[in-house]
C-alpha cells in the first residue's frame, strides 16, 4: 500500500513521468507507465503472464518456455549473454533483469543505452509474493496481482498449516547431481522444505546452494530424496544412481521421486505448486494428489 | 640387482604402500563415521549402521578401486608414450591424446550414449577413436626424418589438444544445456563410486591395455637405441610402436570415459620410478601401474577432503603438482631418455 501511495505521488510531480525504487533499493525515473518491457528473467516473464500484462511484454529469454505464450515473444538470446542488437530493435521502455542470472555488465550497457533496468532479486517465498506486487503496480495491473498473490498466500498457509502438525521425515534434496549441488542456508528450496513439514538433511550445509560430496550428503540417512529434473531427461537415470545405495531407508522403501527443477528453483508463482508437490511427496498420507495438471 | 629382483622388490614395496594407502582411505572422509563403525562395516558385524555401509563399502571403496585403475592406466600410458616417442614429455594429456577422447566422449552423449554397461563400452570405444586420432595427429605434425624433436612434440599436443577442446566447446553450445550439463564438470576430471558393471569393464581395459605395452617392452629397451640399431636386433619397430601406441591410447581414453581427462600422472610417475629403479621398461611398465594408482589415490584422497564437505576435482591436484614438474622436466631434459 506504501508502495502504491509512492508511486501516486512521485506520478503527480512530472507530467507523466514515473519514479519507481525495484526491489533492489535502486531508484529509477521512467516516462511513464511501461508498455514495452524485455524480461531478461523466465520467473518475471511468468510473472508478467500471471497477472495479465503480458501485452506489455515485448522480448523474453531462451529460457522463457513458460507459459506456451511465452515462447512466441521475440527472443533476445539467454540470461548470460542477450543480443543488444536485438533488445535495442525491440525499442523497449524497461528491461527487467536479475543480479542472480544475469550479469552486472549488461545492466552497464543497457543504461549506456537510455534503457532503464529494473532489477529483481528474490530469494524467500515472501519476495516472490511481494514482486507479483510490485510487478503488477509497474504495469497498472495491480488488482490482478493483489489477487494472484493473495491467493497464492491461501494455499502456502494451507500447507504450512497442515505441515506444521506432521512428523518431519528427513528429506535429501538433490538440485544437480553432478556435481552434487544441495539446497542449503538461505535457499528457497530449503524454506519450502521447512514449510512441507520435512527435515532437510543439507539444511546447514553451507549458503545458498554449495556443492557437496556424496557421502556427507547420504550420511543424513534420508528418509525420501528427492531429484530436481531439468529439461525432463536426466530423471530415470539420476534414478539409478540413488537406488544402488540400498542401505539408505529411502531407498529401502522406495522413497525416490522426481520433481521439475523449472518450478521448484524459479521464483515465480508456480513456485506454490512446486511447494505443494513438495507436500504430497514428503507427506503423501496428508497431502492427496489433486487434479491439477 | 638382476631386473628380475629389481621388478620383484618395486613391486613388494609398491604393493605395500598402495595396500596401506588404500586402507588409510576407507577412513577418510566427509561422513560422520567413526574408526570403529568403519571396522564394523568392513568387519561384515551385523551392528554396523546401514548408513555408515553404504558411505564405506558403496562410496568409499568403489572410488578407491576407481583411483588406482586410472591412476596406473595414465602412468603405464605415460610409460608407453615416453618410450614411443623417445620423449620424456609425451603424456595423454599433454600429447592432446586425452583431448581427442573427451572429444568422443563428448561426442557419444550427444549421440545418446549415457550410462548402462554396453552405452559405457560405447563410451569407451569412441574415447579410444578420439584418442587415436589425437595421437596420430601430433605424431604425423611432429615427426622429422631423425626422429620426434621434444618441442616440435609438445606444440603439436597442444594445438591438437586445443582443436579439440574447441571441437569440445562447439558442441556444448550447439547441444541443449540439459543434455550436456554435466560436461563441463566432468572436463576436470573427477574420480566417482563406479557402479560394479562399469568398474569390471575399466578392469577390462586397463588389463588390455597395460598387457598391449608391457608384452612389447623388450623391445621397447632395444627402440631406445634408435629403430636402426633395433632392427639390426631382430625388433619389428613398426609391429612393438603400433601394439604400444593401441595400448596406451587405450588406457587413456578408459580413464577419460570413466573419470574424465586427468592430467600429468603419465608424466610425473615415470619419471619418478626412472630415477629409483632406472630405464628397463620390463620393470617400469608394471611398477608404473601399482605406483600411479598409489599416486592418484593419495591426490583423490586429498580431493575428498580438503574443502569438505566439498569436494575438489582430482584433476585439479594433479595439474598442481604437473604443470610446475613439467616446466623442470622441458628446462632440464630437453633432448632424450637416456638409455
Amino acid at each position: 500500500m506504501a508502495f502504491a501511495a509512492l508511486v501516486l505521488a512521485a506520478a503527480r510531480v512530472p507530467a507523466d513521468a514515473l519514479a519507481v525504487n525495484d526491489p533492489t533499493g535502486r531508484s529509477l525515473t521512467l516516462p511513464g507507465v511501461p508498455r514495452r518491457i524485455v524480461s531478461l528473467v523466465p520467473s518475471v516473464t511468468e510473472t508478467l503472464f500471471a497477472i495479465g500484462a503480458q501485452d506489455r511484454l515485448v522480448g523474453v529469454t531462451d529460457f522463457c518456455d513458460y507459459p506456451p505464450g511465452a515462447r512466441r515473444k521475440p527472443r533476445i538470446g539467454g540470461m548470460l549473454a542477450p543480443s543488444f542488437e536485438t533488445i535495442v530493435t525491440l525499442k523497449p521502455d524497461l528491461v527487467v533483469a536479475t543480479p542472480a542470472g544475469n550479469r552486472e555488465e549488461t545492466f552497464v550497457q543497457l543504461e549506456r543505452l537510455r534503457i532503464p533496468v529494473y532489477l529483481v532479486n528474490p530469494t524467500r517465498l515472501a519476495d516472490v509474493l511481494d514482486l507479483i506486487s510490485r510487478l503488477g503496480a509497474l504495469t497498472g495491473h495491480a488488482a490482478e496481482a493483489s489477487r494472484l498473490a493473495a491467493a497464492l498466500d491461501v494455499r502456502v498457509k494451507g500447507v504450512a498449516e497442515r505441515a506444521s502438525q506432521l512428523p518431519r521425515p528427513r528429506v535429501l534434496y538433490v538440485l544437480w547431481p553432478d556435481p552434487l549441488i544441495v539446497p542449503a542456508r538461505g535457499a528457497l528450496v530449503s524454506e519450502l522444505l521447512a514449510l512441507v513439514g520435512a527435515d532437510s538433511v543439507t539444511a546447514n550445509a553451507g549458503e545458498g546452494y554449495p556443492r557437496l560430496s556424496l557421502e556427507a550428503a547420504v550420511s543424513g540417512a534420508p528418509e525420501v530424496i528427492i531429484l530436481a529434473s531439468h529439461g525432463g531427461n536426466q530423471g530415470p537415470m539420476a534414478r539409478e544412481k540413488w537406488a544402488r545405495f540400498a542401505g539408505l531407508p529411502a531407498v529401502k522403501s522406495g522413497r525416490i521421486h522426481s520433481v521439475s527443477g523449472d518450478i521448484l528453483h524459479r521464483y515465480g508463482p508456480r513456485v506454490v505448486d512446486g511447494l505443494e508437490d513438495l507436500a504430497r511427496l514428503v507427506h503423501p498420507e496428508v497431502f492427496k494428489p489433486s487434479g491439477r495438471r | 640387482m638382476s631386473p628380475t629382483a629389481r621388478l620383484v622388490a618395486a613391486l613388494a614395496v609398491l604393493a605395500t604402500a598402495t595396500a596401506v594407502a588404500a586402507m588409510a582411505a576407507l577412513f577418510i572422509g566427509s561422513a560422520p563415521v567413526s574408526p570403529r563403525d568403519v571396522l564394523a562395516v568392513l568387519g561384515g558385524r551385523a551392528s554396523a549402521a546401514p548408513v555408515d555401509q553404504v558411505v564405506v563399502l558403496s562410496l568409499r571403496l568403489p572410488r578407491i578401486a576407481a583411483a588406482l585403475l586410472a591412476g596406473g592406466a595414465l602412468a603405464v600410458a605415460g610409460v608407453g608414450f615416453q618410450g614411443l616417442t623417445r620423449n620424456p614429455l609425451a603424456e595423454p594429456s599433454v600429447l592432446g591424446v586425452s583431448s581427442g577422447a573427451a572429444f568422443g566422449v563428448v561426442l557419444a552423449q550427444v549421440f545418446g550414449l549415457r550410462a548402462g554397461p554396453l552405452e559405457i563400452l560405447g563410451l569407451v570405444g569412441f574415447a579410444f577413436v578420439g584418442a587415436f586420432v589425437a595421437g596420430t595427429a601430433v605424431y604425423a605434425i611432429a615427426a622429422r626424418a631423425g626422429g620426434l624433436p621434444v618441442h616440435t612434440l609438445v606444440l603439436a599436443g597442444v594445438i591438437v589438444g586445443i582443436f579439440f577442446s574447441s571441437a569440445i566447446t562447439v558442441l556444448i553450445s550447439i547441444v541443449d544445456f540439459d543434455r550436456l550439463g554435466g560436461v563441463v564438470h566432468w572436463l576436470l576430471g573427477n574420480l566417482g563410486p563406479l557402479p560394479p558393471a562399469e568398474l569390471g569393464l575399466f578392469v577390462a581395459a586397463t588389463a588390455l591395455g597395460f598387457w598391449l605395452v608391457l608384452h612389447p617392452s623388450r623391445q621397447l629397451n632395444l627402440l631406445a637405441l634408435g629403430e636402426e640399431g633395433a632392427l639390426q636386433l631382430g625388433v619389428d619397430a613398426e609391429r612393438v610402436k603400433r601394439r604400444i601406441f593401441a595400448g596406451a591410447a587405450l588406457l587413456a581414453a578408459a580413464v577419460v570415459a570413466f573419470a574424465g581427462p586427468i592430467g600429468f600422472v603419465g608424466l610425473i610417475v615415470p619419471h619418478a620410478l626412472r630415477l629409483a629403479l632406472g630405464p628397463d621398461n620390463r620393470v617400469l611398465v608394471p611398477a608404473a601401474l601399482l605406483a600411479g594408482g598409489l599416486f592418484l589415490l593419495v591426490a583423490d584422497t586429498l580431493a575428498r577432503s580438503l574443502i569438505a564437505p566439498a569436494e575438489l576435482s582430482v584433476g585439479v591436484i594433479t595439474s598442481f603438482c604437473g604443470a610446475p614438474f613439467f616446466v623442470y622436466l622441458l628446462r632440464s631434459r630437453t633432448e632424450r631418455i637416456e638409455p
